[in-house]
Order: C-alpha cells, then structure tokens, then sequence
C-alpha cells in the first residue's frame, strides 16, 4: 500500500469528481513570482477573483504589500484574508527553488457561516453586557431612591422634632402669661383695662391651642403615643371650656353654651388628655367661624358611649371642602380661615386613635354641625385631674420652697403663692435648691423638672434619698406619660404640666400640703 | 523612489471598532452598522510624513478577540506596528488591549505600538477614567478617538507612522 500519496489508490471517477469538487469551491487563482516578487505568471481562474484578463499587476502589488514583513522562501498560510474590500480568499504562499506562488483559494461560504456564527455570540455578549449594565444602573437608581428615601424621612423626623420642641418651649412663657393675667384678673376686676386682658387672654389661648395642636401633630408623625383611660370628670372639662372660650363667644356677640345633657353620666373612663383636645379644638373651630348667632356643646355620656355634639352658626363648609377640611395644614376650606389648618386633622386623628367617630354635617351660610362618638370603658378609677378648685382655703404659712430657673416663672409662682397666704423661698437651680432644703426643709417644694445643671428629678431623688419628707410638686412642660412617670418614680407626689391650670394647681396645692 | 511599506496590525476585543477605525482613516466613511470580522481586512495608505517621507502603510484589521490564539500569531507576524483599540465605554476591553499588547510582545518585539480609546462621541457613558488613561500615557501613547467624528484617527495612525523608519 503507498501511504504517501493516497490519492494514487483512489478510482479515477473519484479522484475526478474530487477534483471538480475543490476546484469548482474554491476557484484557485495561482500567481508565480520570482524573488524581489517579479511577477512571473498567472494560472487559474482569474476571471472569477476580478482579474477579466486585465492586467494582474495591481493585485500582484497588493499581494507584495500583503506579505509586507513576512519571508518568500518558505510556505505560508493566511487563511481569510479580504483584500482592499474584495471577497475573501484563503492566501497560501507555496516557495521553491527560484520562485515562489502565491495561491488564491475562495473563502466567501465559509466566511459567511462563520460569521453568522460570531456575529450571534458578539451580539449576544454586547447585549449581555448592556444587560447587566442597565441593571447596574437600575441597582444605582434603586440605591439613589433609598437614599433619597432614607434623607427624607429623617428630614421628616426632624420636621416633626423641631415643631415638638418649639411647641414645648411656647409652654413656659405661657405659663407666665397665664399666670400673671389670673393675678391681674383677681387684683384689678373693676380695672377698665380688663378689655385688652381679654384681648391678652383671646390670643394666649389660641397660642395654647396652637402649641398642643402642633405637639399633637408632630406626636402623630412619629407614632400615636398609647391610649391613657382614666375616670374623667366631665363636668370640670365642661366648666374649662366655659371659661376659656365663653369670653371670647361674648366678645364677638354670640351666645353661647357648653353643657352635659339632661341624664347624662358625669363621668367617662376615656383618654382625658385627647377628649379635652378634640373638645376645645371643636369649640375653637367653631367661635372662630361664627361671626353671629350662637355657638353650642353638649356632652352626652350613657356608659358605654360618650358624645359630643358642637353646633354652630357660623360660616359653614361647602360640601366640595368637607372632605378636605379634616387634611392638615389645610386653609382654604373655610372662607376667611386665619388658623394653622391644624385643628380639624387633629381632631380626626385622635378620635381615630380613640376608636370613635366623627361625623361632620355643614351648609354654607348656615352653619356646622360636628358630632363624636366615643366609645367609654366600663367601670371606675381615678379622676385624670384634680377637680378645679376655688383658692385661698388652704394652710395659710406653709413654707414652700419653689425652684424654677425661669425668673418669670419664679416671681409668678411666688406671687400666686403669696397671693394665697404661703412663705415662699426661691432657688434657681438643683443644687441651690438641695442647700435650701438642707438648711431649713420646707412644707412643700414646688420644682421644675427642666433645670441647668442637676435636673428637678435628680433634685427631688436626692432629697429623698436624704430622708425629705415634705410634699413635692413637680412642674413640667412635658404632658407625656413618660415625663410623668419618671417625676413620681423620682419621688414627686404630684406631677403639674405647664401652662399651669391655675385652678388646678391651686387644688393640687392645697390637697398636697393637706395630705 | 517608492514609499516603504510597514505592515500595522489592529487588536483589540471584538466591537471596539476597529474596521471602523480603518473605514474612517483609508476611506472617511462610517458605518453604524456592526458587522463582526472575519479573519482579516488588509487596506493600505500612503502617509506624509514631513522630513522622514511618505510610507504606505498596510493596515492589517484582525478580527476581534480578546487573547491571541494560534492564528492571531500568525496573522502578527511581520508587523511594524500595533495600534490596539479599546472602547471607552467597555473597560473590561481596555484590559484585553493590554493584554494582547503583551502577548504579541513575543512575536513582534520591536513593534511601535499606540492605543486608541474608542467611542469618544459616547464619552458620557465611558466606564474608563481619566485616571486610568494618564497611567497608561506613562508606557504607550494613547488617543481617544472617535470613529464615527474622526476625532483623534489621523493623530493616532500618524503617531505610529513617524515612528516607523523611512
């Protein structure tokens, strides 16, 4: 057998039809060169790679130039090559003795298939990778958003942070305001400036209003703070609307009326602090917005439910804006509005969080009618707050000794103390107050919570701590749970929030220097 | 007397643009088409080149990849000149640049090489910084170049070519 050229052993038909095959596909061009790439000869199927019988000369050049940097004297093989645009050929250079060749064989089917194929796979791996891109970029988006959000919401706490903490502090100076007006009120009755203390009283309670309204708001931001059921005493919250708003419903010519219904329970276990709220905001709302005719509310308690019903005359909501009177910070619901738009979202909310329900009826012109219904816990417990009391028959010659750093609040409280009969001494700070009491341990002492330096609680504990037995009143402008808790733990027996209720406190007064 | 030829190959990662480098520095066309290559597309320009004289240059564009193989080799052999291409937007094909940079070291040590960066006209969406560019500056001169604008083409083909002898 000759294996070294098979080709031999194979049948003539076949060696033929092999032949006609391979030339037929690749239609081989043959260029002969002598060295130095003097072009010797062409041989094959010119006509087919563009030759027509033209002159061979430009495409030999191309060819010289192809091999630009390569040997002649030995064979080589450059598979799908396109010249200057032409169709793609296989370059095979054959060397020889004193020549060389340069063989053209055609490679367009086979570069079309492959193509395909690597045009797929680039395509595919391009796509993959703008895939991944715009998932990188949604990713980013996605972290910008979070972030976004993250900011937000702390622009957000801090939002209702700041508004909680002016609300706060507006509760000191109006402490003075409302003690220093009871003062003049009690001194001078008959005085003809009792018009602008009116005046002076109108504005101090809507700031007051204003001040829980916006703590309230800023309370619900943050999360509703837990319901507080107590035995609520509803005829002392309706004596409190009485006198906080009768005056200003005179003033403006309206009558006016705050009333328990014919039959009603005279106490409700509910929330104190948030029926207090929804009622004077209800009350306010509605002596603001009626400027004639009259302005009524009536609670009505049957001890399972408790409602409230405030009727007024007044300018009324068209129908469009009853919806969107209960949003805050909404002004435009009521022609003429001047508040925050506060009063009435306040209102939806904490009777939402009381689980009652509030039902608004109104026509323009005419009037507003406002209904909630609450639903009451069964049984007893105690009074929220010390029933209002009428000053002045308590132990005259207590020694009291009233720590405030405030020097308004100080002079007012000495004054209001005075006024009833006590001996007041003043410190200003924990520690002065702690040398007071070490020196000469008074009766009773009345001390802020929020003091420089050594705070009221911390005051209070130590005194304790060193055997004081006296009552101790602590004073604070913080109305949560919480503060109140912390004060009694401390060692106080009676919590006051500021601004001081001067009725109430003066009954705290009198039950803790009686006890 | 007839310009010597130098014989300039192409590298770089497939769908950098480097047929379009070529379209756009022998024939100043573009095309937005992507058309994958095959093998490979051999053009040729005559260049000035002030005092040193013209050269024609013979542009070898081989077909993309990311390293070469037996064939790429063999396709290198004989060049006087490497201009590797890279596209901005894509910095993993900075990295094959470099890479093919390294390993046609073996077969044409002595070769002047260039970088061009391509896809300037889409320099918004680049992933390779500044940065990276002023490090390779220390080793290889680079170009940022635009083949769909021209920007940057002719400087980066005609940096190579002074450096080829005359």
């Amino acid at each position: 057998m000759n294996l070294a050229d098979p080709s031999r052993l194979l049948p003539a038909r076949v060696r033929d039809y092999l032949h006609e095959l391979v030339i037929g596909r690749t239609h081989p061009l043959v260029l002969s060169f002598a060295p130095g790439w003097r072009l010797l000869g062409v041989a094959g199927d010119g006509a087919f790679h563009g030759l027509h019988g033209e002159d061979p000369t430009p495409l030999a050049a191309e060819l010289r130039d192809l091999f630009t940097g390569l040997a002649t004297d030995r064979d080589q093989s450059l598979p799908f090559v396109e010249l200057g645009g032409s169709r793609p050929v296989h370059v095979h250079l054959v060397a020889g003795a004193d020549r060389f060749h340069v063989l053209l064989l055609d490679a367009e089917d086979e570069r079309q298939r492959q193509q395909v194929q690597q045009q797929l796979g680039n395509e595919a791996a391009l796509a993959g990778l703008a895939q991944s891109r715009a998932i990188g970029q949604l990713k980013e988006i996605r972290g910008a958003l979070e972030r976004q959000h993250a900011s937000l919401e702390e622009a957000n706490a801090f939002k209702g942070a700041l508004i909680a903490t002016l609300s706060h502090e507006f509760r000191t100076p109006l402490t003075s305001i409302f003690g220093y007006l009871h003062l003049l009120e009690r001194r001078h009755p008959e005085d003809g400036g009792l018009g602008e203390l009116q005046a002076i009283r109108r504005n101090a309670t809507y700031l007051f209003a204003l001040a829980e309204n916006l703590l309230e708001y800023a309370r619900g931001e943050s999360g509703a703070v837990p319901l507080d059921p107590a035995r609520t005493e509803l005829a002392v919250l309706v004596e409190d609307l009485e006198a906080m708003f009768r005056p200003l419903a005179e003033d403006k010519g309206l009558a006016f009326e705050v009333g328990l219904a014919a039959g009603s329970a005279p106490t409700a276990v509910l929330d104190g602090v948030r029926l207090r709220q929804v009622a004077i905001n209800l009350v306010s709302n509605a002596v603001r917005y009626t400027h004639q005719g009259s302005v009524r509310a009536r609670f009505d308690c049957d001890g399972s439910r408790l409602r409230l019903r405030v009727v007024d005359t007044g300018i009324g909501i068209s129908e469009e804006f009853q919806a969107s009177v209960f949003q805050p910070f909404n002004r435009g619901a009521q022609a003429g509005s001047k508040g925050a738009g506060l009063g009435l979202s306040i209102v939806r909310r904490l009777v939402a969080q009381m689980r009652g329900q509030l039902r608004l009826g109104s026509r323009i012109g005419e009037g507003s009618c406002f209904e909630v219904e609450l639903p009451v816990e069964p049984g007893g417990g105690e009074p929220a707050a010390a029933a209002a009391h009428p000053g002045g028959r308590w132990c005259r010659g207590a020694d009291v000794l009233v720590v405030d750093d405030d020097p308004d609040i100080a002079q007012l409280l000495e004054a209001l103390l005075v006024d009833l009969g006590c001996r007041v001494r003043i410190a200003h700070d924990g520690a002065a107050a702690l040398a007071e009491a070490a020196r000469q341990p008074p009766d009773l002492l009345l001390i802020d919570v929020q003091l420089p330096g050594l705070s009221g609680n911390a005051a209070v504990f130590q005194l304790r701590a060193r055997g004081y037995r006296g009552r101790i009143v602590t004073l604070s402008a913080s109305a949560t749970a919480t503060a109140r808790e912390a004060a009694l733990h401390a060692g106080a027996d009676h919590y006051l929030t500021k601004p001081l209720d001067i009725d109430a406190f003066l009954g705290v007064m009198e039950r803790a220097l009686r006890e | 007397m007839t310009a010597p030829s130098h014989k300039l190959c192409l590298l770089g990662d497939f769908g950098v643009g480097k047929t379009s480098l070529v379209a756009r520095f022998v024939r100043s066309t573009f095309s937005e088409r992507y058309l994958t290559t095959v093998g490979v597309k051999v053009d040729s320009k005559l260049v000035e080149r002030g005092q040193l004289g013209p050269a024609k240059l013979v542009i070898w564009d081989i077909a993309g990849r990311d390293a070469l193989d037996a064939l790429g080799m063999n396709y290198l052999r004989g060049a006087s000149a490497l201009l590797l291409v890279a596209d901005g937007t894509r910095e993993s094909s900075l990295a094959s640049a470099l890479d093919l940079l390294m390993q046609s070291r073996s077969i044409v040590p002595r070769a002047v090489a260039a970088m061009a960066v391509n896809k300037l006209d889409l320099v918004d969406e680049w992933e390779v910084g500044p940065a990276v560019l002023m490090e390779i500056r220390r080793s290889l001169p680079v170009f940022e170049t635009s083949a769909l604008s021209g920007d940057g083409v002719e400087a980066a083909f005609a940096d190579l070519a002074a450096r080829l002898p005359a």
